[in-house]
């Protein structure tokens, strides 16, 4: 299908119906929907070239007050080329309640380290959150630390419904398994499947409640492969006993295990506190059938048990992480180290119709394979999620240390011990949201014209753009391109 | 698609009668009367139904269309907001909105061959263009409820989920759109509205049913009455009067 010609794109309109559906304590609100052809939207539109490197950037807080992030660009030109008088070509924006942090780049912040009370307060609002999601029939599939949205009461908020849709229970469609950031996806996507429902979401919960309690992501794999064999080892691997029906998965026999792995999720965090493993346990559950729900995860012994999860306001308030020059420094110096790193990587130069660096935040979307429906709103900037944090670079400062054991809550007795890449191993040179593209899809190329800003619409996005079928992916997803290729895999 | 109706941006939109039944004043000066406009927004559907027979979708999207082009038209005028283009495009806008997209350029296709006047010469673009506008009047609220749902749920219960009662009830929903009913009352009250008129006229007595039912027997009465005067005045209406209506609107 040609997207270019779509309108409005599909996915932004899945985006708005289910941000308008919702409105729970633990769900980003949408304040309203704003289209740049007002005055306002252009002091908004200027403001942000200002603040923020122009275009790219989908996500501005200004004043503190809201979020707003860029929807949807539209037009520039006609059918004939050109320039069309359409008022709506500067765009739709989403604008959100105003939040000051978001979960991964809270935990990044140097010297922050959770207590137990505060992971607990944290888990119990993200799976209230979810849970809710879950009974309105919303599926997030994007849960991830940087889409934990965290204000200054301490309250947690799910946001980035970009890739979210809902689903029925009676008869369930086939829906794309492109979906979740690789860390955080789980198996059965990873193998293929296209009929899921709200345990993928599970998967990534258990996901960041591991990395909570173990100080950095537990699957930092490069590509899906390296995923998989990431999961199987702590996990085990699938087979007809421990997950009935996985062989019939598309995938399965291309990924199956060549030797037996055991699930060594017990071993591995063994000196976790016992109700969280516990709970851990059912949640990374290799079977989504056999996956904890949201609702029974906060029924858990490890929210009833001592210590309790604190009351939100009790959390210590931190420092507002949006003054815009330290940000704006912070993104300098991380593209400078990135720079380098790239050079010393000798990776392969971008399609030579992407600029990859030029001015902060600017770089290219990520890509994945064709076809794929997600909507790539992200700021490159940070990579996930397109309310995304300043946070530390791919690799270096901060929370990912490579050596695993200087990390803000790795525990002493873990380090050295995790084999297979676990725990010790070095991480692979790509962090999260590795700058570089896959593919040279024209939809990669950085939104909009250089510092044109704005108001202006973007040259490489008549339209559709950022939610083009020809989808963008996001994060750690960028492998994915490459991948399809080499394995001639069909969508 | 929301779980609950009563929490939905589509219940907090219900309006009032009178509030639907305001001509624009951009319009009035055209000599557009309120019949007029009512007129103009049922023969909509037809064009509406065509295309929606010629891309295939289902009822679900073009009862959505109507209901976003009687929204519509609460808020804008007839002479901004061509109907000829209006329809098409919320027909575009709910295929997506209800996850059976259709191609844009295939319902120009079919509008080109469903009419082949020159007041029809809409291309992609157009369509587009018309898009964002609809979005934005209406406030991209786009969720919408239909009585189709509750429908089956209800001749179950009331034991007359026979093939011909529920032909005769799912055909009187789809007159409903005719009206402006979607836009004033909850989706299940039509749905019981239209199994009511259907009970008497299949002369089936079902008082107790309803009564038993905790709903205000008396909106569903107003209801059917709406909807028998709807089939009693719609016999009158000729192709003239129509057209009439439509060329009050040229420029």
């Amino acid at each position: 299908m040609d997207n270019e010609r779509e309108g409005f794109p599909i996915t932004a309109i899945r985006e708005i119906k289910i941000l308008k559906k919702l409105h729970h304590e633990n769900v980003i609100k949408l304040k309203e929907i704003v289209t740049s052809q007002g005055n306002a939207m252009n002091t908004l539109s200027y403001l942000c070239c200002i603040l923020y490197s122009p275009q790219t950037v989908l996500l501005i807080c200004l004043l503190q007050i809201s979020y707003v992030v860029r929807l949807f660009s539209g037009p520039e030109k006609d059918d004939q080329g050109k320039p069309d008088d359409n008022k709506y070509k500067g765009g739709i924006y989403m604008v959100f309640e105003y939040m000051d942090h978001d979960l991964t780049g809270l935990a990044d912040r140097p010297g922050i380290r959770f207590t137990v009370p505060q992971i607990k307060c944290y888990m119990r609002q993200l799976l209230t959150g979810l849970h809710y999601c879950h009974i309105n029939q919303v599926l997030h599939r994007d849960i991830k630390g940087s889409n934990l949205l965290i204000d200054n009461e301490g309250n947690l908020k799910l946001a980035d419904f970009g890739l979210a849709r809902s689903f029925s229970n009676e008869h369930q469609s086939n829906l794309t398994n492109r979906v979740i950031t690789l860390w955080y996806r789980p198996p059965e996507l990873l193998l293929g499947s296209t009929k899921y429902g709200p345990a993928v979401d599970m998967w990534s919960v258990g996901c960041i409640f591991a990395e909570l309690l173990h100080g950095k992501p537990i699957f930092p794999g490069k590509d899906e492969p390296e995923q998989l064999n990431k999961i199987f080892e702590l996990c085990g691997a699938p087979d007809e006993v421990n997950w009935p029906g996985v062989s019939k998965i598309p995938w399965y026999n291309n990924f199956k295990p060549t030797r037996p792995m055991k699930r060594r999720l017990r071993e591995v965090f063994r000196h976790f506190d016992r109700h969280a493993l516990e709970l851990l346990e059912k949640m990374l559950a290799l079977d989504p059938a056999q996956r904890i729900s949201a609702k029974d995860a906060l029924d858990a012994e490890y929210f009833w048990t001592d210590p309790p999860p604190c009351d939100p306001k009790s959390l210590p308030k931190y420092e507002s992480s949006h003054e815009f020059q330290t940000k704006k420094k912070r993104q300098q110096q991380r593209q400078h180290e990135e720079n380098a790193k790239r050079q010393k990587l000798q990776h392969p130069q971008p399609h030579s119709r992407l600029l990859p660096v030029q001015q902060s935040g600017a770089r290219p979307q990520m890509r994945t394979g064709p076809n794929q429906s997600m909507h790539g709103s992200q700021p490159p900037v940070t990579g996930p999620g397109h309310y995304g944090r300043p946070r530390g670079p791919p690799v270096g400062p901060g929370r990912y240390p490579s050596g695993g054991t200087s990390g803000g809550y790795n525990h002493p007795s873990h380090g050295g011990q995790g084999g297979g890449g676990y725990g010790s191993g070095p991480y692979p040179p790509q962090g999260r949201a590795p700058p570089y593209p896959s593919t040279g899809m024209p939809g990669g190329a950085p939104r909009g014209g250089g510092g044109s800003g704005y108001g202006v619409g973007a040259p490489n996005y008549p339209q559709g753009g950022p939610y083009g079928g020809s989808g963008a992916g996001r994060g750690s997803n960028m492998m994915g391109g490459n991948r399809n290729q080499q394995y001639g895999w069909q969508q | 698609m929301a779980a609950n109706f009563w929490t939905s941006s589509h219940f907090k939109q219900l309006f009032d009668q009178e509030e639907v039944d305001v001509v624009h004043p951009l319009d009035k000066e055209k000599g557009i009367t309120l019949e007029d406009f009512k007129l103009i927004k049922m023969h909509m559907l037809i064009p509406i139904c065509k295309l929606a027979q010629s891309v295939k979708v289902r009822q679900r999207v073009v009862a959505t269309a109507v209901t976003y082009m009687r929204r519509l038209y609460t808020r804008r005028s007839m002479s901004e907001y061509d109907p000829r283009l209006v329809g098409p495009t919320c027909l575009y806008l709910a295929s997506k909105a209800e996850e059976s997209t259709v191609q844009a350029r295939l319902l120009v296709y079919y509008i080109k061959k469903i009419y082949s006047d020159d007041k029809h010469r809409y291309e992609i673009k157009d369509i587009l263009e018309m898009e964002m506008k609809i979005l934005e009047a209406l406030n991209y609220y786009l969720v919408v409820f239909h009585p189709y749902r509750s429908l089956p749920q209800f001749l179950q219960d009331a034991g007359m989920n026979d093939i011909g009662m529920t032909q005769l009830t799912w055909g009187l929903v789809n007159d409903t759109y005719k009206m402006d009913l979607i836009l004033i009352h909850p989706p299940h009250l039509i749905a019981l509205a239209c199994i009511y008129t259907a009970s008497v006229y299949r002369e089936k007595d079902k008082t107790a049913w309803f009564e038993e039912l905790r709903v205000d027997m008396n909106v569903v009465k107003n209801i059917a009455m709406e909807i028998l005067d709807f089939y009693e005045s719609h016999r009158l209406i000729t192709d003239e009067r129509v057209a009439a209506a439509f060329n009050k609107l040229k420029p």
